[in-house]
């Protein structure tokens, strides 16, 4: 075609003012030359919409990198709220969980303490030497595994008492089975001497069953302190206890 | 010296180098965000004039709008940027507008509209088809047709030994385009 680089001057802005004339002239009367330039007219706008089309999702990019750069430190307002709420949600549900349907083991710790030395007050001073008095001394010590060793070597180490500290002292080192095994007798003991220990045996029975999941004969224990015509020890812990685990 | 510094960046965003516009837009994009937020703008839609205004400002300096400038490209892009949200106001009709914002608007002699009307059907036609040109092609129209090089200036840029050359490579890309959207 004749006269096309003109098409190129017109997008080169490099046409002369008579090369300008001929050119509008030409697009009067040349129907191929018109309808060349009508095409790469097109083109121009189609190419920049296109250029601008992929310069868009390239800022697009920018901005999405950005985003997944500090959108950890940056969290919208409404999460931060609704975080809290969760973890306000969680921290009751935690609460009242552990205070109206406690673990055995919270109902356990809860409520067990090592009974009271009632034999053989440790006195400052007074240098007893017999073996029964250093285990008593070793037990308020909290020295549990010597003072089972000394229980074992006392003269009367089947009495109720013995066994039932003995007892306390494997509770307290948490071995719960060789706690079982002594407190069993000592609950069912005919002993009707002033150191009867059956009310303190079925209490701390219960607890070690209670530790030990067998929630049964932790109730049955339980239900036999708490229904006793005359002792009060520990009823109204059992009573509270019942409410848990029936 | 600070003149040819500005040029030097034109000159980059007119080739729409990629590292060139993202240092513009992480060094303005925080200010403009909530400067728009002023205006009651969300963040989503300031995001998006913000990129807009980006747009607008590489158009011009390829459309040789702009060939340098007084002020800063912050400055810029804020004027750009400001119109673009008194436009949308305008589209939504949410707002009555001032006569400060007529004013603002006749001091643009650029042009501020990124996405012309409607294609024709030979038009989108074309579009899809320039997808399926060689890279060398669309690198030789792209030059010539969207960034206003001369073709003197492009024989020089991608290393012809002639004009004529590259004349020639023009024309064939351009009646391979014609074929590929006819057929």
């Amino acid at each position: 075609m004749k006269n096309i680089e003109l098409i190129d001057k017109y997008f080169e802005n490099t046409l002369t003012p008579k090369e300008q004339l001929l050119f509008n002239d030409l697009l009067h009367t040349d129907k191929d030359f018109k309808s060349e330039f009508v095409f790469q007219k097109d083109l121009k706008k189609v190419i920049s919409i296109t250029q601008t089309e992929n310069l868009k999702s390239m800022l697009q990019g920018f901005e999405k990198n950005l985003s997944n750069n500090s959108k950890v430190f940056f969290l919208p307002k409404k999460w931060l709220i609704a975080a809290s709420i969760i973890l306000l949600i969680g921290f009751g549900f935690w609460f009242i969980n552990n205070s109206y349907f406690p673990s055995n083991e919270k109902l356990y710790a809860r409520n067990f303490e090592p009974y009271r030395n009632i034999i053989q007050p440790v006195v400052r001073g007074k240098n007893i030497n017999s073996i029964e008095y250093k285990a008593f001394a070793a037990y308020e010590n909290k020295n549990y595994h010597k003072a089972i060793n000394l229980y074992n070597s006392v003269d009367n180490t089947d009495a109720d008492y013995i066994q039932f500290y003995k007892a306390m002292c494997y509770l307290s080192l948490d071995k719960t089975n060789e706690a079982i095994n002594l407190l069993l007798p000592v609950a069912t003991s005919n002993n009707q001497s002033d150191k009867n220990f059956n009310e303190m045996a079925n209490w701390y029975l219960g607890l070690a069953y209670l530790k030990n999941e067998e929630n049964k004969k932790a109730l049955s224990q339980f239900c036999l302190i708490a229904n006793h015509p005359t002792n009060t020890f520990k009823q109204k812990e059992a009573k509270e206890i019942i409410e848990f685990i029936k | 010296m600070k003149n040819e510094n500005t040029k030097n960046i034109l000159e980059l965003i007119r080739k729409g180098d990629k590292a060139t516009l993202h240092k513009i837009y992480i060094d303005n994009r925080d200010i403009f965000i909530n400067f728009s937020k002023k205006y009651g703008v969300n963040s989503y839609d300031a995001e998006d004039i913000y990129q807009d205004a980006i747009l607008v400002l590489q158009k011009n300096v390829v459309m040789g709008k702009v060939t340098n400038l007084n002020s800063s490209i912050s400055t810029y892009l804020f004027a750009i940027g400001k119109y673009k949200i008194f436009q949308s106001f305008r589209e939504n009709s949410k707002i009555e507008y001032s006569d400060d914002i007529e004013i603002s608007e006749k001091s643009f002699d650029y042009d501020v509209n990124l996405y012309p009307d409607n294609l024709t059907k030979q038009q989108r036609l074309l579009k899809i088809s320039i997808n399926k040109l060689g890279e060398r092609c669309k690198e030789i129209l792209t030059l010539f047709y969207y960034q206003g090089y001369t073709l003197d200036e492009i024989t020089e840029i991608l290393n012809y030994s002639d004009k004529k050359v590259l004349k020639s490579q023009k024309s064939r890309c351009v009646k391979q385009l014609k074929e590929i959207t006819v057929s």
